[in-house]
């Protein structure tokens, strides 16, 4: 199994990478981005010269290949996939709008040279349906629209308009993380500013955030800090928002914290669906070395389709190069985590405000709120109403008021009838319950949480029922098989929903296993859904 | 100690210990799968899933350890539900499974259908896994655990299983597993819960109840793994790897699947003589296939008489040098010592030797001369306290497996092994350096080594001082014109390479040495080994743990045997024949006087055979007309034989030639101690009855010696080596009665309390003054050198699958399945440029010999370089070698010879 020279050679060329070059473990997924984007799939001849290059078994390569969705492996050259492949997303906003029906129309569309595939949320939920031609999205997607792009020869897109560095510094940007070097600013100010403006984790689980810099920062140097960019929960597309106006701000916030904690190296985790924003991430990073050459390198890592990617601990795994299977927790991150180094792991929007909230000052962000909660949230909202978008609005406002000031009401003939409140695995609640107000911690007593903030709304022509087996669905395609109750859980659970009438002990008896005895958020919460129909929508499933 | 509450009970944890284990101890069993011990916990089953308090979720308890005041509920209802959801969850993903699932799922009255898919996640149908030969896979009873991944990839380090997509065993690529790059040492087999993973004989489905265990050893190689016979119907149905000192519980494919070779079909079970008039064929023509046409059958007194008179008649008119006797390193010490004993009391000369010449006689002559001992100064294992691991001329892998494991789970774990060797073998992917110099010139890289440690003054000035001698003006006059750019050109490794290897070594905190036949089977074998050692005391890299000298010994007990005197120039215990005060101890213990002359050599024999001047043979569980070199010679000094007695279990090739043969015991058939690479004495215990009325060795030998008229009356191998105990100080320590306790002991052992050594020199070396001696060495180029006629280098060797000349292994199903034909490794280039492609047949030629074989691409040759195992009759690799001898160890030159390679046909 010794590849031949010239194989070598290709290889090599396509790394850019000199013979002689070391080929890092940890940049195994880049390497193979570099295979899967020339060859449209991983030949095993490449793969085995790879894995010889790198001195890894065969074995290793293939199963963190295997592992990412948007990698092709194939047995031989002649069952390589079609050169294009059209992604159409089947979840829940795509879903309401007729995903299915799109993919269905397309699939006979094509000879050889493309593949549809249905695909989890690529985070455009506001322009649902949405596909994507190679790498380029297309919101509102028609089957003429499609055809007109892939006519079109594009497969990508530009950079988004973004603010780009200098625009950024025009403005004040840097000021603050260049007072803080100067010493303007101590670190525990800076960290008692994020208490005092309860600043929390916006990635989901909603951590104090300077509680979260105290305790790395008490960890033994080196110390990382990991930013994630993973954004894969279905319904949400805020940090992609963010980052396609305002990039510079996420990177402020991150030198700040990297001052702050003590922080040696960044890395960024994008997910490989927002290929505009890597270019420009890329570009802009290019630049901020430029700018700051003492400062801490960023590095910037690509994903390759994994929504499991988004739990801080499979990021890490995946930086590393690695399957992103979850770690067992203890020993937390902010103790062993990347390249086994205390690790500070953030949401990009939580840095995101760091800089404007030090600004600012706290209470500027701790006065926002309504219904005695604190702070801003940025809700990302999608399915039945008027205007979807990323939605800046006070934490605690109840989703009659979000749909009513910020979405400017109900989609015409639409009535709600439902919500998920956070992404699908945050559960669904009735509209019977619309006038809660959506923070961390208010929902827990209805089954309930906000996570990532990511609102998908529901009317009448909906089924929580068919919304709730897309997302149990989901979850077993995301799972990453490595605990017993998610991997197998989600499945008999995906199975037992597609009977009309629910075997409610059954479900029940999973959900508890999935919630009480898996490894990470994801097998978790994946019942969530679930639950949340046999208790709120009973009758549906009856 | 921890205080810790489980299920309101106040207990205790030891430090260390899991939440799982503390609780099995405490009476409290938990189900658990992916869970086994000496494997990394991964917690990814969730069957042993306990309620912490304080915890939002639950935990699994094989990974977490208690801490003080810690509240664990175990058996409340929401652990108890969960775990057995788990169970029934698992019952529906592996619809299949066994073994300990289904015995957890049946004490936690898990349902098997209540959670039962529909369709089945994989496909029940699916036809399992069978294009292994020795393995099935079958995904519908594979749960996942990764028990198997963790054997392959921590244990084995073999890297053959991984986790593939988000869920399922792949086997490299994800080819079938007899496609892959497995290497059969089972030890998946071994971990997998739940038989998805199971020996494709289905022994493992045998009824528990009928299937008996005996504790017992591998019949293979020096490394000694402990291993546990089952047993069913006087047949091995199965091997299990056993905790001993060498293995750890490890095994490879021999060990694990070579079992069967005892109850082959051709087995011997009558004694055979030499029909009249039936000349012996040096060709070996078809006559190994029916021995009938050659031989009839005979009783054992008719046997035993015809082989006695035989050797009477040649030594009445031959006299007393007529005869003389290869032994076996594949038999216990006891069957050594005393065939040994038979031919220096019955027949009278010291003629007896055994495959040691072959293999290791030039570093033992070496060690013998530098250090005063011929063993190793450590066990493999102490690669767990080396920093730096040399490894030159052995190709672990493939000749001592379960080493070999250990030796790349040190590098992986931070040690740095340097691998040298003109082959790229499969430990260099492990290696932080290799050497891949140009065959034939080991003295010019290793003295490249000296030079750099003697000039950049690395040497270990106080070690040098109070412990060795010969580091003077001329060792240091006669390294200067071996600097490494002096060399680099013709060792074919960069100058700086050398440099960087060769500071490593010497400012190591602890630096360990091993080697192979790739070091010894040369004319200048003994040079190699002096290097060697001149390495590892001029460094001080010896006598401490992680460090020192360790030839890897080829054969189960070609330690044992060694030791025990079967060694034409050497009594038991290395004492030299040719000292007069160590014949008269020996001649006082045995009561009989010895000659005074030290005896002939294996090949020496053989010459002496061919020229005729010696005439008769006693050769026991010896394949000299397989293992020797330039086979025509051998082959027909054997046939010129008048008589020649071979004592096997299969009609080998020597036994082609035999005038009398005695149908013996295989390894599982009888009782002995046998001593491995590292020095330690163990017992292999019989399994099996010997077929028919083949008789045990230790029987035979004693038997035959009776009739040459020694009145001996042994009747156990416990006897035999009560008397060893009395001669041979080493195993002073060492009472039968300890070894059946222990099971191990390693020697140097002087009294009933000594633990014994397994690291040995700390203090002094056992030569006259205490101190070890280094020597200058000259560099030599090999015997015969590639030319015009004969343009390529040929390298000989062994294979994974195969024991040395395949006696046993061809005869074992799974093996000979793995490997069946012969073959010769090639580097690609050379392939394509002889117009061939892999199986293409290539002609072999020497001066010697020629044969032709199928060819096998090998990228980590040397160009014009091929490499052939020995072991394949049909084609003997041993046609072509150079019987060449090195002067000093009497060892052939098995490494290198001029060949012409050829398209065949």
């Amino acid at each position: 199994m010794t590849p031949d020279a010239a194989t070598r050679a290709r290889l090599h060329a396509l790394l850019e990478k000199s013979p002689t070059e070391a080929l890092p473990r940890d940049q195994l997924i880049e390497f193979l981005h570099r295979i899967q984007d020339a060859c449209a799939h991983l030949p095993t001849s490449l793969l085995t010269a790879l894995a010889a290059e790198m001195k890894l078994p065969l074995a290793e390569v293939v199963e963190v290949a295997s592992f990412y969705h948007h990698f092709d492996l194939v047995p031989g050259a002649d069952a390589a996939p079609p050169p294009t492949t059209l992604r159409v997303c089947t979840s829940l906003a795509c879903a309401m709008h007729g995903a299915e029906e799109l993919a269905e129309r397309l699939a006979g569309q094509f000879g050889p040279e493309v593949r549809v595939q249905r695909v989890p949320c690529v985070g455009r939920c506001a322009g649902a349906p949405v596909a994507v031609s190679g790498q380029k999205p297309l919101e509102r997607a028609s089957p003429a629209s499609i055809l007109a792009v892939l006519a079109s020869g594009q497969t990508t897109d530009p950079a988004p308009p973004a603010r780009r560095l200098a625009d950024y510094r025009a403005a004040g940007g840097y000021d603050l993380y260049k007072a803080c070097l100067r010493g303007e600013r101590s670190r525990s100010e800076v960290i008692d500013s994020l208490d005092h403006a309860s600043l929390r984790g916006l990635g989901g689980a909603g951590f104090p955030t300077g509680r979260k810099w105290r305790l790395v920062a008490a960890q033994p140097a080196p110390r990382h800090l990991a930013i994630n960019i993973d954004e894969g929960e279905p319904g949400t597309f805020k940090d992609r928002h963010y980052l396609e106006r305002e990039p510079h701000a996420f990177l402020e916030g991150a030198l700040i914290a990297a001052w702050a904690v003590g922080l040696e190296n960044i890395w960024i985790y994008l997910r490989d669906e927002y290929a505009a924003c890597r270019r420009l991430l890329t570009e802009e990073l290019a630049a901020l070395a430029a700018a700051f050459p003492a400062a801490p390198t960023i590095e910037l890592r690509r994903g390759a389709g994994a929504y499991i990617c988004g739990d801080e601990s499979a990021m890490i795994e995946s930086i590393e190069g690695k399957r992103g299977m979850p770690r067992l927790r203890p020993p937390y991150i902010a103790e062993v985590g990347l390249f086994g180094r205390p690790t500070l792991a953030h949401n990009m929007e939580t840095l995101h405000w760091v800089p404007e909230i030090l600004r600012r000052g706290p209470e500027w962000f701790a006065g926002q709120g309504r219904h005695g909660r604190q702070g801003l949230r940025s809700f990302s909202v999608s399915g039945r109403v008027a205007r979807p978008g990323v939605h800046l609005a006070p934490a605690g406002i109840t989703l009659n008021e979000l749909i009513a000031e910020y979405c400017g009401g109900m989609a015409h003939g639409h009535t709600l009838y439902g919500y998920f409140p956070g992404g699908a695995s945050g559960g669904i609640l009735p509209a019977s319950l619309a006038d809660l107000p959506l923070d961390f911690d208010t929902l827990q007593a209805h089954g309930c949480f906000i996570g990532s903030a990511a609102i998908v709304v529901f009317s009448q022509h909906d089924s929580a029922r068919r919304l709730a087996q897309n997302a149990m669905e989901f979850f077993a395609h995301e799972s990453c098989g490595q605990c017993t109750p998610c991997r197998v859980g989600t499945r008999v659970s995906a199975a037992l929903m597609q009977a009309p009438v629910w075997d409610a002990e059954r479900l029940d008896a999973l959900a508890r296993v999935m919630h009480d005895a898996s490894i990470c958020g994801l097998g978790q919460a994946a019942p969530n859904p679930t639950r949340s129909v046999l208790r709120h929508f009973p009758q549906e499933v009856e | 100690m921890t205080r810790f509450f489980l299920d309101q009970r106040e207990v205790d944890a030891q430090p260390g210990e899991s939440i799982l284990q503390a609780a099995q101890r405490h009476g409290v069993e938990l189900p658990h799968l992916c869970h086994k011990d000496g494997l990394q916990p991964e917690g990814n089953c969730r069957a042993c899933v306990v309620e912490i308090e304080g915890e939002r979720v639950l935990a699994p308890a094989c990974c977490r350890t208690p801490h003080a005041g810690m509240v664990v509920n175990a058996q409340g209802e929401r652990a108890q539900s969960a775990r057995r959801s788990v169970l029934e969850l698992l019952l529906a993903e592996a619809p299949a499974a066994g073994g300990e699932l289904a015995r957890w799922a049946r004490a936690a009255d898990a349902r098997v259908a209540h959670f039962a898919l529909s369709p089945a996640p994989v496909d029940p149908d699916a036809m399992p896994d069978r294009s292994h030969p020795a393995i099935v896979f079958n995904a519908a009873a594979c749960i996942l655990c990764t028990r198997c991944l963790r054997a392959c990839r921590d244990e084995q380090a073999n890297d053959v299983i991984g986790l593939g997509g988000r869920g399922r065993i792949i086997f490299d690529a994800g080819v079938a597993l007899g496609a892959s790059s497995c290497v059969a040492c089972g030890e998946c087999v071994a971990a997998c819960p739940t038989g998805a993973l199971t020996e494709k004989s289905g022994a493992t489905l045998a009824p528990a109840a009928d299937i008996e265990r005996i504790a017992s050893l591998c019949p293979y190689c020096g490394v000694g793994c402990q291993l546990t016979y089952r047993v069913a119907a006087n047949a091995i149905v199965g091997v299990d790897g056993r905790n001993g000192p060498a293995n750890a519980g490890r095994l490879c494919v021999k060990g694990r699947f070579g079992y069967d070779y005892a109850r082959h079909p051709g087995r011997l079970t009558t004694p055979l003589i030499r029909r009249a008039g039936v000349a012996k064929d040096a060709t070996l023509a078809g006559t190994v296939d029916d021995w009938r046409q050659q031989f009839r059958e005979a009783s054992w007194d008719e046997a035993l008489d015809f082989a006695v008179c035989g050797w009477q008649a040649v030594r009445r008119d031959f006299g007393d040098q007529a005869l003389a006797g290869f032994g076996s390193a594949k038999g216990s010490n006891e069957e050594a010592y005393l065939f040994q004993k038979l031919i220096r009391l019955g027949f009278g000369n010291h003629n007896v030797d055994h495959c040691t010449r072959l293999c290791h006689a030039s570093s033992v002559a070496a060690l013998l001369e530098g250090l005063g001992s011929g063993a190793v100064s450590n066990p493999v294992r102490d690669v767990d306290h080396a920093d730096v691991i040399i490894v030159i001329g052995a190709n672990p892998t493939v000749n001592h497996p379960v080493a070999a494991s250990f030796m790349k789970n040190a590098a992986r774990r931070g040690a740095r092994l340097i691998v040298i060797d003109p082959r790229m073998t499969d430990l260099a992917r492990d290696a932080s350096h290799i050497l891949q110099f140009t065959p034939d010139t080991d003295v010019l890289l290793l003295n490249a080594l000296l030079h750099v440690i003697v000039f950049d003054k690395l040497t270990n000035e106080t070690f040098v001082k109070e412990r060795v001698d010969g580091f003077d003006a001329a060792f240091i006059d006669n390294l200067r014109a071996y600097a490494p750019e002096a060399v680099a050109a013709t060792v074919g490794v960069p100058a700086q390479t050398l440099r960087t290897v060769a500071h490593l070594y010497a400012s190591a905190g602890s630096a360990i040495i091993f080697w192979g036949m790739g070091v010894s089977q040369h004319t200048h074998g003994t040079d190699n080994v002096r290097c060697l050692i001149a390495l590892a005391l001029l460094t001080g890299q010896i006598g401490r743990p992680g460090t020192g000298l360790h030839p890897l010994r080829g054969q189960n007990n070609v330690q044992g045997a060694s030791d025990a005197g079967l060694i034409p120039m050497m009594l038991p215990d290395y004492q030299r024949v040719a000292d007069a005060a160590v014949r008269a101890r020996f001649a006082g213990h045995w009561g009989a006087p010895l000659a005074d002359v030290p005896g002939l050599t294996v090949t020496e024999i053989l010459d002496a055979a061919a020229a005729g001047t010696l005439r008769g043979m006693y050769v026991l569980g010896e394949n000299p007309a397989m293992s020797d070199p330039d086979l025509n010679h051998a082959r027909m000094a054997l046939a010129r034989l008048d008589h020649l007695v071979v004592q096997d279990i299969f009609l080998t090739e020597t036994a082609a030639l035999a005038d009398v043969i005695l149908p013996a015991s295989s390894f599982a058939e009888k009782d002995g101690s046998f001593t491995n690479t590292d020095r330690t004495v163990q017992l292999g215990r019989a399994a099996l009855a010997p077929p028919g009325e083949a008789r045990q060795d230790l029987q035979i030998i004693e038997a035959l010696a009776r009739r040459l008229g020694l009145d001996w009356h042994y009747g156990s191998p416990a006897a035999v080596f009560t008397e060893m105990r009395q001669v041979m100080s080493s195993l002073a320590g060492i009472s039968w009665q300890r070894l059946q306790q222990e099971g191990a002991v390693t020697y140097p052992c002087r009294h009933d309390d000594d633990p014994g050594e397994p690291v040995i020199f700390r203090e002094n070396f056992p030569t006259a003054n205490g101190r070890g001696r280094i020597f200058p060495v000259a560099f030599r180029p090999a015997a015969e050198i590639p030319d015009a006629d004969y343009p390529w280098v040929l390298i000989t060797g062994r294979l994974l699958e195969h024991w040395h000349t395949g006696s046993m292994t061809r005869r074992a199903r799974v093996l000979d399945a793995l490997e069946p034909e012969p073959y010769v490794n090639l580097h690609p280039d050379d392939l394509a440029e002889l117009g061939l492609g892999e199986r293409g047949m290539l002609r072999l030629s020497t001066r010697r010999g020629e044969l032709t074989a199928a060819a096998r691409a090998d990228a980590g040759l040397p160009r014009r370089t091929a490499f052939m195992p020995f072991c394949y009759g049909e084609a003997a690799a041993n046609l072509l070698t150079n019987p060449a001898l090195d002067p000093q160890g009497k060892i052939p030159e098995f490494k290198y010879c001029a060949v012409r390679v050829a398209a065949a046909g």
